[in-house]
């Protein structure tokens, strides 16, 4: 089983086609097949195991994301070892994010046993790792000023912020539809005896709001910062600027009402899930723009 | 030698309270060793709970009717009651069937309450008492063991145990669906009705960290302080400590709402809207329905309660049809074990049958011969309990396998037993109609056996 010509292609930034080149990317798509694998597997068995109230299911399909996770992590470093100029490529980015969402995730199944979450990780690292695929013909060109400590402070913050608006996604999806079972008295078995309780679905929203906004601001400000001082650019305002800003804006509104005025549960679930939204088509946008950037 | 496992009994659903408590064993010492002694049982263990008297005993196959008469007489007789009124309070099951009741029992799918795990403690219990009189033995053992294993697999592959069926614990996994860990919660009781004290005793056994009471009367708060361990308050100063707890059970005997919507939205200002959970069990009811439409606030009154429990409970019944399938496998399982328990005498005898034909047919042998010395003497020896040994291997073998078919058990043991002559039974005359009047002796076969070589030389 060998992936289309098309992806193999997009494997190799300088589309080189040298016996030895060949043999790395037969390696990175065994590889690729095995992590989408175990990513597909972990999905369904997950679901399965929700569905059919099956814990040991449930469990074995963590185990075979927690392999996925591991095949990813060394997948992003032979790609970095092979050839750094891989960050450029769309290839990277969505690869690292579907790797950034299963590391926050394993992060908050260890400190709150919150295995249920899940439910989102899985098929969201699965999409995003297909996806990494599929955009590999997408390259970003770089603006000069960009260097690495842009990669570690715009790439590496904005990466993990996304990581965490996706957990507390899923958290915020489930606490709007079990609150309202509660509220509404729809009784405990169709709530199901495995899933969490409300106050650990807002705890994963807490700690996406608490730490996502600054890293979203450091993400975002040293951008504009790296602007400002670069010597052949100048800051100006345009549509992607402005909308990343907006998306900040929301952010800081749901990390003040959070942080200072306490708002908790249902509410700050929604705003999350719109800060979100603001965050995938803040993205894409920048991605379509990357892409026809000189 | 057949063994039979039988069962008597008697349960909620077959007597009375005032017959189930005239005929209870809980108070009778030595009641185990008293029934070996004065009935024709192997084996015996007897379980007394509120809910139901079970005996279980193990006679011999054939004296099934006479051990259940004996053990009503005897139970009659030590609980000084009537045999006539155990005859119509009580079932009795023999074989599988009693060993399914017993797996029945332990999984808690006879309960009152479906599901409540007390009586698999209870029937450990009985065990425990039972080994230690010396009246549990092989079969009544290896039933308890797989009953208590019977009991963990349903619990594990079934939701039977996993809802609440009382108002009380309800309220406890409403709570734990919304704070999750129940631990550093803090509940207050606003009046001291006899189900909120219940309601907060299961609420204090799964982790809340201490209660309030407020009642209009102190000394009543006080008096239910010194049994839960908590702070009595007077209810008028109920709103000041409001913001302090999570939980609000209120069960009090006023005709209005003792706690308003209004009153709630402030309180929840001043805990920065950690959410709180409104038990409300009076009726007329005491809490504003209204509180529940606020963020972070879940109220749920007597009604509400009452649904949870009765969903649950159809959800429990759902599961004891799963239950009830496992149960029927693993009976089938333990029948095979009888089983093969009844085949193990028989493997025994046939062994025991060719070991000791083989030694004649050596010391007839020897006697023809004349002196060997010990050496060969040995190798003779080995070597016929080895023929011997050997052409026992294939019968056996098939025994094994034909006893694990269903209903089959039975049958090719006894024909086992009557191919090998091992209960030294005459062997009637019409069983070799060819042969009529002509015992077969083993002399006969030795001289076929010869005639049939002589023939192929």
């Amino acid at each position: 089983m060998t992936l289309p010509k098309k992806y193999l292609k997009n494997l190799c930034p300088n589309r080189c086609t040298t016996t030895s080149r060949r043999c790395l990317m037969g390696l990175f798509n065994t590889l690729h097949i095995f992590i989408i694998a175990l990513y597909a597997l972990g999905t369904v068995l997950f679901l399965t195991g929700i569905i059919t109230s099956n814990a040991k299911l449930k469990r074995i399909a963590i185990w075979f994301a927690v392999i996925g996770f591991s095949l990813n992590t060394v997948d992003l470093g032979l790609i970095l070892a092979s050839d750094p100029l891989a960050l450029s490529g769309g290839t990277f980015y969505f690869n690292i994010l579907a790797w950034s969402v299963l590391a926050i995730y394993f992060f908050l199944w260890w400190r709150l046993r919150l295995e249920f979450l899940a439910i989102t990780a899985l098929p969201l690292a699965l999409l995003l790792f297909v996806s990494s695929m599929a955009l590999g013909g997408i390259r970003v060109i770089m603006p000069p000023q960009l260097t690495a400590l842009f990669f570690g402070l715009h790439i590496g913050s904005l990466v993990l912020t996304l990581g965490a608006l996706m957990m507390a996604l899923g958290a915020g999806f489930a606490f709007i539809y079990y609150n309202r079972k509660l509220k509404t008295k729809a009784g405990l078995a169709s709530m199901g005896s495995a899933v969490p309780s409300l106050d650990k679905f807002d705890t994963v929203n807490r700690w996406a709001v608490a730490v996502g906004f600054p890293l979203y601001t450091l993400g975002l400000f040293s951008t504009f910062f790296w602007y400002w001082i670069a010597p052949d650019k100048h800051f100006t305002w345009d549509i992607m600027k402005i909308g990343s800003l907006a998306v900040w804006f929301l952010y800081a509104f749901l990390f003040h009402q959070r942080i200072v005025l306490g708002w908790r549960g249902r509410k700050p679930a929604i705003l999350a899930i719109w800060v979100f939204v603001g965050m995938c088509i803040s993205l894409i946008h920048h991605t379509i723009t990357f892409r026809v950037m000189p | 030698m057949n063994r039979q496992i039988i069962l008597i009994g008697l349960n909620h659903r077959t007597a009375s309270v005032d017959i189930r408590e005239r005929f209870a064993l809980t108070d009778i010492d030595n009641f185990e060793q008293g029934l070996m002694a004065h009935c024709p049982v192997l084996e015996c263990m007897a379980l007394s709970t509120c809910n139901r008297v079970e005996i279980i005993v193990v006679a011999k196959n054939n004296a099934e009717r006479e051990v259940v008469d004996a053990v009503i007489q005897y139970w009659a007789a030590i609980c000084k009651g009537k045999a006539e009124l155990l005859w119509e309070n009580t079932y009795n099951y023999s074989g599988l069937e009693a060993v399914k009741h017993v797996f029945t029992v332990a999984s808690s799918l006879d309960s009152m309450v479906m599901g409540e795990p007390q009586i698999l403690g209870q029937l450990k219990d009985a065990y425990r008492a039972a080994v230690t009189k010396g009246t549990a033995k092989t079969i009544v053992n290896r039933l308890l063991h797989k009953s208590f294993s019977v009991a963990k697999r349903i619990r594990t592959e079934t939701a039977i145990a996993s809802s609440a069926v009382s108002i009380s614990f309800a309220a406890v996994e409403l709570a734990r669906k919304i704070f999750g860990d129940l631990k550093g919660t803090r509940a207050m009781l606003v009046g001291a009705g006899e189900m909120a004290e219940l309601a907060a005793t299961h609420l204090l056994r799964n982790g809340v960290q201490d209660v309030i009471i407020a009642n209009r009367t102190l000394s009543r708060a006080k008096e239910l302080a010194d049994t839960l361990g908590g702070e009595p308050i007077q209810i008028e100063n109920m709103s000041d400590r409001l913001p302090e707890v999570d939980i609000v059970i209120s069960s009090t005997g006023s005709p209005v709402a003792v706690i308003k919507a209004k009153d709630v939205k402030a309180v929840l200002k001043r805990r920065k809207n950690k959410p709180m959970f409104f038990i409300d069990i009076a009726v007329p009811r005491d809490i504003d329905p209204d509180v529940n439409i606020l963020d972070n606030v879940y109220l749920y009154d007597i009604d509400d309660l009452k649904e949870v429990v009765e969903d649950n409970m159809a959800q429990r019944h759902e599961e004891a049809a799963k239950a009830l399938t496992v149960v029927d496998h693993e009976t089938e399982t333990f029948g095979n074990w009888l089983h093969s328990l009844n085949l193990q005498p028989t493997i025994v005898d046939m062994v025991e049958k060719t070991e000791d034909v083989a030694h004649r047919e050596l010391r007839k042998t020897l006697k023809r011969i004349g002196p060997v010395d010990a050496v060969t003497r040995k190798a003779l020896e080995t070597l016929v309990l080895s023929v011997a040994h050997k052409s026992m291997h294939e019968p056996i073998c098939f025994l094994k396998r034909r006893t694990q078919e269903e209903g089959a058990a039975e049958r090719f043991i006894d024909l086992a037993r009557r191919m090998f002559n091992l209960d030294d039974e005459s062997i009637p005359a019409e069983a070799h109609l060819d042969r009529k009047n002509k015992t077969c002796s083993s002399q006969d076969i030795s001289d076929l056996i010869e005639a049939s070589k002589n023939k192929e030389q």
